[in-house]
């Protein structure tokens, strides 16, 4: 009878409990989608995404690029999260970004990039009063929850561009990535109690193409579509398929001006359909489509030390993919950047800083993020 | 310098800054966690199986005489009585004055043992008589019968008395300067046994032995008046049993027990004592608690029964041993000797105290978690931290006593969090 009691409150236990301890609203989930922006595109708050060549948002824009270019970005966040009880302060690496891109003749240009799709990279220690052995008995346990990886988008891209009008790609994507999850429960008398450690981790892998338009009915002036679809989405844990969800399908929209000399204003809106990921939480945390809006300028600035440097505002709106307790999380982007030639213009170095706020409706949590990307590009 | 070449430097030493500066991630976001994190692992569950004692028993500790750390005196009224013996069985021929070659020993002087006492097991304010005799016999070495008969007057060497101030760490016990010449000249042993008594007839003091790190008895004495002449010192040594040296070895110092306290009725578990006992516990417990989930406490629950034999308020340190005999060791006793510590854990207890008593064993079942019960099996011994050298009894409530006082076990485990997924 005992052992009976014993198998179903084991059970139960199992059932009601899953790794989802997160420290920050951007974290919810699966996490942050940090990547498939360059350092250019983010300093004008992503609104020049879609006519980048090196961004991963369409792949028509690859045929832009002009020469051969190797990029490898850096995207540092000093993150502040404040809630009613206190406040956190993290500094989390990323490298989001890197990208290849080879003109193949005059028409054709070909591409290989890998993205940050959503980052989880996080780290928690939460500390409760429990009650252990006799009713009386309790202790304070700590709950250590680390979680490090990402699920990446590699992209495999190729444009075309017969015409100065008209960009076409197509893209093949791979998603795949890792999450590794180390959880220890800790308990402060080790003669009395043994602290546990767990790890575990997660592989995802799923598949999805990509179509992008680009078309430029006048030189002051360019119109940008693409989307994405992808199949299925798929976790597992060592041979173990634990879950699988629909790729959020991507589509985005954007217009460029550059009727200005030496300036050019851009928009874009783009919608992703992250509700599609809600199927991949095993405890209910919601995932919600989002749009995902962005303007900007990209000007001429002054000559420094002979070279032309650009500069680049913005300001993004954005709805990130996974919510907290039902409510939308929110992110709120000002952007600023520099293009810097080098080498006579052979590379260049782009960097951009932005203002990220973050909110869940009205519920008393902010997160104040600065992210920090630098990118360099090398055409050999 | 203009501004011009100014700004790309500054920019440039800027940007390298920040990224240096976060270079080295700090993810902890626990600030926060009392509103962003919610708890993953769930509540600790604790059941009690009443039923997982599957044997329980004291045994006999076969820690052997003379393998304690350290030796009892003790004379407590009729109660108590415990000798202490020390063989001083190879005992120096010549000497070397100061300044001169190597002579005979034909005189003895100042020969005194030099005893290492634990003060704080000194149970009498009152002064101590100890007294001294000659328990050299070619009796069996383990007959504690034969070397208590040797505890007569025609046997007495030599008496002295210590007040309580006397009683101090470093004990000069100073014994006849003729006994020792005489053993000397006629090439015999030095077997000294120790008596106290005392007024009102209640003495107890604890020694170190030679086991003991701190060193035990050692003889000095002078084979010359000459102070410039260094001491003579005489290490504890044992020429016999002479087919078994290990045993030589351990009985150069050991304590006699001529009267104890009775020892615990059948059916009662007992831990110390003298002679000293152990407990054994072999449980049966389900393997989906030791395989399956994480044990974060386990502790068996005693019943302690009152033992008002002998200094009932007096603290016993229980130590927790787990048991490394195989399945191919079905008996309890033998097993009990084949055991390692498992937890820094003591347990203090009173042997006048009663009631639950909780012995923690999450340590134990770590262990347990790594071997299958063949190999290791689930059973732990309970044993005195100073088994051998102390009167002290604690007793439990076995298995066969009523059962709402039977040895129980409580686990506390969790269990294992589907890591993954959010």
């Amino acid at each position: 009878m005992t052992r009976k009691i014993f198998f179903a409150a084991a059970f139960l236990f199992a059932l009601s409990s899953a790794a989802q301890a997160q420290g920050a609203l951007s974290l919810q989930g699966l996490g942050y989608p940090s990547g498939g922006i360059s350092a250019r595109a983010e300093g004008a708050g992503s609104s020049l995404a879609d006519f980048d060549p090196l961004s991963l948002t369409t792949p028509a824009a690859l045929a832009g690029v002009g020469a051969a270019a190797i990029y490898f970005q850096y995207s540092p966040e000093f993150r502040r999260v404040t809630t009613s009880s206190g406040s956190a302060s993290t500094t989390t690496a990323r490298f989001p970004l890197v990208a290849g891109v080879l003109p193949m003749g005059q028409a054709w240009t070909l591409g290989l990039s890998s993205s940050t799709f959503l980052d989880r990279s996080t780290e928690t220690d939460l500390q409760r009063v429990q009650i252990v052995g006799a009713p009386t008995d309790t202790v304070t346990l700590t709950e250590r929850n680390r979680v490090l990886g990402a699920i990446n988008d590699v992209r495999l891209g190729l444009a075309w561009s017969g015409t100065p009008k008209i960009r076409i790609g197509f893209g093949a994507h791979v998603f795949t990535g890792s999450n590794r999850i180390t959880f220890s429960q800790l308990f402060p008398d080790s003669s009395k109690y043994i602290s546990t450690a767990q790890s575990g981790r997660i592989s995802y892998a799923g598949f999805a193409a990509s179509l992008g338009l680009e078309f430029h009915p006048s030189r002051v002036i360019g119109f940008a579509i693409s989307g994405r679809k992808g199949g299925d989405l798929r976790a597992q844990s060592g041979d173990t398929a634990i879950g699988s969800a629909p790729l959020p399908d991507h589509y985005s929209a954007s217009v460029i001006y550059e009727g200005i000399s030496g300036a050019s204003i851009s928009a874009r809106v783009a919608h992703d359909s992250w509700s599609s990921l809600t199927a991949l939480s095993s405890s209910g945390i919601q995932a919600f489509d989002g749009w995902d809006t962005g303007v900007g300028v990209e000007a001429s600035g002054p000559r420094v030390m002979q070279r032309t440097i650009t500069m680049r505002v913005g300001a993004r709106y954005r709805t990130l993919p996974f919510g907290l307790n039902g409510q939308k999380v929110s992110e709120t982007t000002f952007a600023g950047g520099l293009g810097i030639p080098l080498s006579r213009d052979r590379a260049g170095l782009e960097v951009a800083i932005q203002r990220a706020s973050r909110s869940a409706g009205a519920d008393d949590i902010k997160e104040r993020g600065y992210i920090l990307s630098l990118g360099l590009r090398v055409s050999p | 310098m203009k501004l011009s070449s100014i700004l790309p430097r500054l920019l440039a030493v800027a940007a390298l800054f920040l990224s240096i500066s976060s270079c080295s991630e700090n993810l902890d976001s626990s600030g926060v966690c009392n509103v962003l994190c919610p708890p993953i692992g769930g509540d600790v569950k604790t059941i009690t199986l009443d039923a997982a004692v599957e044997v329980d028993t004291a045994v006999q500790s076969f820690s052997g005489l003379g393998t304690d750390p350290s030796l009892l005196l003790a004379k407590r009224g009729d109660t108590l009585d415990t000798r202490v013996i020390i063989r001083f069985d190879s005992l120096p021929q010549t000497f070397l004055p100061a300044g001169d070659t190597a002579q005979p020993i034909k005189s003895v002087d100042s020969a005194y043992i030099q005893l290492i006492v634990d003060t704080l097991s000194i149970k009498s304010t009152d002064p101590v008589t100890i007294e001294a005799y000659d328990v050299d016999t070619t009796a069996n070495d383990t007959s504690t019968a034969a070397v208590l008969a040797l505890f007569r007057p025609d046997r007495f060497i030599s008496s002295q008395t210590f007040t309580r101030a006397q009683l101090t760490d470093t004990l000069k016990y100073f014994i006849s300067n003729d006994a020792v010449l005489s053993r000397i000249q006629n090439n015999q042993p030095l077997r000294v046994g120790l008596r106290a008594t005392g007024s009102p007839g209640s003495s107890q003091l604890r020694m170190s032995a030679t086991e003991s790190p701190a060193g035990g008895p050692v003889l000095f004495f002078r084979a010359t008046p000459d102070t410039a002449t260094k001491p003579l010192v005489v290490l504890p040594f044992s020429r016999t049993p002479t087919d078994d040296r290990i045993l030589a070895a351990v009985l150069v110092d050991y304590t006699v027990i001529a009267e104890a306290p009775a020892e615990a009725p059948p059916g009662v578990l007992a831990v110390g004592g003298l002679p000293a006992r152990r407990t054994y516990f072999r449980f049966i417990i389900p393997d989906s608690i030791i395989d399956s989930s994480t044990v974060v406490r386990a502790t068996l629950l005693l019943n302690q029964i009152a033992n008002t034999a002998i200094d009932p308020n007096d603290t016993v340190k229980v130590v927790p041993q787990i048991v490394l005999a195989g399945k191919v060791v079905t008996d309890p006793t033998k097993a009990s000797q084949i055991i390692a510590a498992v937890t820094a854990d003591t347990l203090r207890l009173k042997p006048g105290g009663s009631g639950e008593t909780a012995v923690e064993l999450a340590r134990a079942f770590a262990l347990w978690h790594t071997a299958p019960p063949d190999t290791l099996p689930r059973a732990i011994v309970l044993q005195s931290a100073v088994e051998g050298s102390s009167p002290l009894e604690i007793r439990f409530s076995s298995s066969e006593d009523i059962a709402a006082l039977r040895p129980r076990l409580r686990i506390s485990y969790t269990s294992r969090v589907p890591l993954g997924l959010p």
